[in-house]
């Protein structure tokens, strides 16, 4: 295996003259947690799909697990698409082993991982249980637990977070956790950046079938720079005269602060200014911006209302 | 693993998937013993219905309205004639009537009468008879004239009448000397195939709906090859079709030992000229490859359908094609050496019928091994274009472009 998981180069999709997907460059790299973030229609669906070889591209190239060929690896690989579907008329672990012998997994090892997989979910007393008398979410569940019984070294994940309430959404971080702790390399779409902020190692945001960012969630948000805001001992008019000048009060005359971009020097010399000039300092803080301001920086305001 | 391998078991996950989720089923009871319980439901309504005809033959009569010394002749002459027909084929029972006064008003009159139901009456002079019918007493109106004559030939000759005897001896014919080709088995060939892929490839056409509505269908996609998709659901629902015919062939073969011996017999002349146990293996073959060239067509097809109801309508342009390959084999075997059987031996749909038909009246045998191959090249083919079609429809993959095609990135 290469250092790469995945790796996509100038990726092309045409669906009739437009250009869903316009030439994505990816690298994930092996055992990290990957997020391809974007709006919804961003293309992140269809670049996971000529990824693992579900559609073929109308240009550029891809390897996956190393292969050029994804099904070569395909054995090798985990899948969660973002439309669940399973039979309903199997019973949960059934469902669990058919998706690990799709991948190569004996029936016999895949009913018994299964067995363990849901037990470990909490789920041990579905297993009998035939899918249609499962809930949506226990149900995900089940997709997703048949998508790792394989342990495979690829895990692709397309919106996994979705339809999940808030509890089961915890378990599912941490069973992207484990598999990163197993090995695995995780790569999952999203449009919350709430868990990609919190899961991933590195990732890229698409936005109109482009690549409009790729690095880690840190890079994303030093694209913007910090808040400040700044609380004087002693307000006065002359404040102003001290501060940046895109510095905006707050409160009668700044009594209650000021608010301003971190200058691209530092802070250090505007309080030494704050201080030569007797203002004082009641208060300092500084906002590092979160990845959902430069998720909204990046793709563009224009993006998020359409995507809304 | 190799790629071939890995393509052999996926195929087989699929396949043992579709063939568990249909036999394990309460469904699939219904499906099995369906022939026994629609027979029994036709033998029933049958028989009421047949009891109700045989009571209106009962008195159905043909009526002969003769002077008093013509009746025994004519009775003795119409048991004569009657000796020739099958049961069911004979002409009604004969009443005879002595004329009136008014023979041909007394010949309308009969077909009024309460005591029974005349469906055709003869008057007039024997040599010159008038026959009225009613209906389709056509026929009958035309026994009752060759009656007439046998009855004026009998009392004619009296006792010269030569009395003949024959001896009746049964002769099979070799096997492979039907010197026109017709060979009963050849039609018994088609129309078995045909029968068993009419009830059974059917069954493939609705399988994708399954995997579309349950939205199955991107995860099989991601791990498997829709090719491989395609032709395990096709062995899947071929292993059902063959539990099928099992079940059923052991029940009628356990029936036939239990046959009256005249019936038996009969079967047991029919003669393959590739003779019986190469027949056998070359209808299974043929009744394979014709489930698995149809099913492909079907799946690909069905595969394209988006509801339940574009199945459902499907199903009637998919019954005049079983018919239209029936109709073709049928004619190919009834005239072996023409160009009609040369085409419905090449015609992929048609082939496995009509070369089973081919086994029965020829016998050589390599043809049928170049045909079985030709054959199952076909059902690759459709299965692989039936697989691209999915793909660009259904999942929306558009085509994969041509590297001279393909768009470089802006």
């Amino acid at each position: 295996m290469t250092d790469a998981a995945v790796s996509a180069s100038g990726l092309v999709k045409l669906f009739g003259d437009r250009r869903v997907v316009d030439g994505v460059d990816l690298l994930v790299p092996a055992g990290a947690i990957y997020g391809v973030l974007g709006p919804n229609g961003a293309g992140k669906t269809t670049t996971l799909r000529m990824l693992l070889g579900i559609i073929e591209p109308d240009g550029g190239s891809r390897s996956l697990l190393g292969e050029a060929h994804p099904r070569d690896a395909s054995d090798r690989v985990g899948y969660l698409p973002e439309e669940r579907g399973l039979y309903p008329a199997m019973k949960a672990k059934e469902a669990i082993a058919f998706m690990g012998a799709l991948r190569g997994l004996a029936w016999t090892t895949g009913r018994r991982r299964a067995v363990q997989l849901l037990e470990r979910a909490g789920l041990g007393h579905a297993a009998d249980t035939k899918i249609r008398k499962l809930s949506k979410g226990m149900a995900q569940l089940v997709q997703l637990l048949g998508s790792v019984v394989h342990e495979p070294d690829l895990l692709v994940l397309d919106e996994p977070f979705s339809g999940l309430d808030p509890v089961n959404q915890e378990r599912l971080e941490a069973l992207i956790l484990a598999e990163r702790d197993r090995g695995a390399t995780v790569l999952f779409s999203t449009h919350v950046m709430a868990h990609a902020e919190r899961l991933c190692d590195r990732l890229a945001i698409i936005s109109g079938g482009k690549r409009r960012f790729e690095g880690t969630v840190n890079d994303a948000r030093g694209m913007l720079p910090a808040r400040v805001h700044y609380i004087p001992q002693r307000p006065g008019a002359d404040v102003a005269a001290a501060l940046p000048h895109d510095a905006r009060p707050e409160g009668e005359a700044g009594a209650a602060g000021w608010h301003f971009e971190m200058p691209p020097e530092g802070i250090e010399k505007v309080l030494v200014r704050l201080i030569e000039a007797g203002h004082g300092i009641a208060g300092l803080s500084i906002e590092r911006p979160g990845l959902h301001e430069a998720f909204v920086q990046i793709v563009g305001r224009d993006a998020l209302e359409a995507a809304r | 693993m190799s790629r071939f391998r890995r393509t052999v078991r996926q195929t087989m996950t699929i396949a043992r998937r579709d063939f568990v989720a249909t036999v394990f089923t309460p469904i699939f009871l219904l499906f099995l013993f369906a022939p026994m319980i629609f027979g029994a439901i036709g033998g029933t309504v049958g028989g009421l219905s047949a009891s109700s005809m045989a009571g209106n033959k009962d008195r159905a009569r043909v009526v002969a309205i003769v002077a008093p010394e013509h009746a025994r002749a004519i009775a003795e002459a119409d048991t004569r004639l009657r000796a020739v027909f099958r049961r069911d084929e004979a002409p009604p029972q004969l009443t005879t009537l002595a004329p009136g006064t008014d023979p041909a008003r007394q010949a309308r009159e009969a077909f009024a009468a309460k005591d029974y139901e005349a469906s055709a009456v003869l008057y007039g002079p024997l040599d010159k008879p008038v026959v009225l019918y009613s209906g389709l007493g056509s026929r009958t109106a035309d026994y009752l004239g060759v009656l007439a004559g046998q009855t004026l030939v009998a009392e004619k000759l009296g006792n010269a009448l030569p009395a003949v005897s024959v001896t009746k001896t049964r002769f099979t014919r070799p096997r492979g000397a039907a010197s026109n080709g017709r060979n009963p088995s050849a039609f018994f060939a088609v129309f078995g195939i045909f029968f068993l892929t009419l009830f059974l490839s059917g069954q493939v056409v609705g399988t994708m709906a399954e995997e579309r509505s349950n939205k199955v269908v991107e995860v099989l996609a991601a791990a498997v090859p829709l090719e491989s998709v395609f032709l395990g659901k096709l062995l899947g629902m071929f292993g059902v079709a063959v539990l099928f015919v099992a079940f059923w062939g052991t029940i009628v073969g356990n029936i036939g030992a239990l046959m009256p011996p005249n019936l038996a017999r009969e079967l047991g002349s029919v003669a393959p000229a590739t003779g019986t146990p190469a027949f056998g293996v070359l209808f299974a073959c043929y009744f394979t490859t014709a489930y698995l060239l149809l099913g492909s067509v079907f799946l690909g097809v069905g595969a394209q359908a988006t509801t339940m109801r574009e199945i459902q309508l499907l199903s009637l342009p998919i019954t005049f094609g079983q018919m239209a390959m029936f109709g073709l084999s049928a004619a190919a075997v009834a005239q072996p050496h023409s160009w009609i059987a040369t085409f419905a031996e090449v015609f992929p749909l048609s082939s496995p019928f009509a070369m089973a038909g081919r086994a029965a009246n020829r016998a050589e045998i390599w043809p049928h091994l170049l045909a079985i191959a030709w054959q199952l090249l076909w059902v690759g083919l459709f299965i692989t274009v039936g697989a691209r079609l999915f793909r660009r429809g259904v999942l929306q993959s558009g085509s994969a472009r041509p590297w001279w095609k393909r768009a470089p990135a802006a």
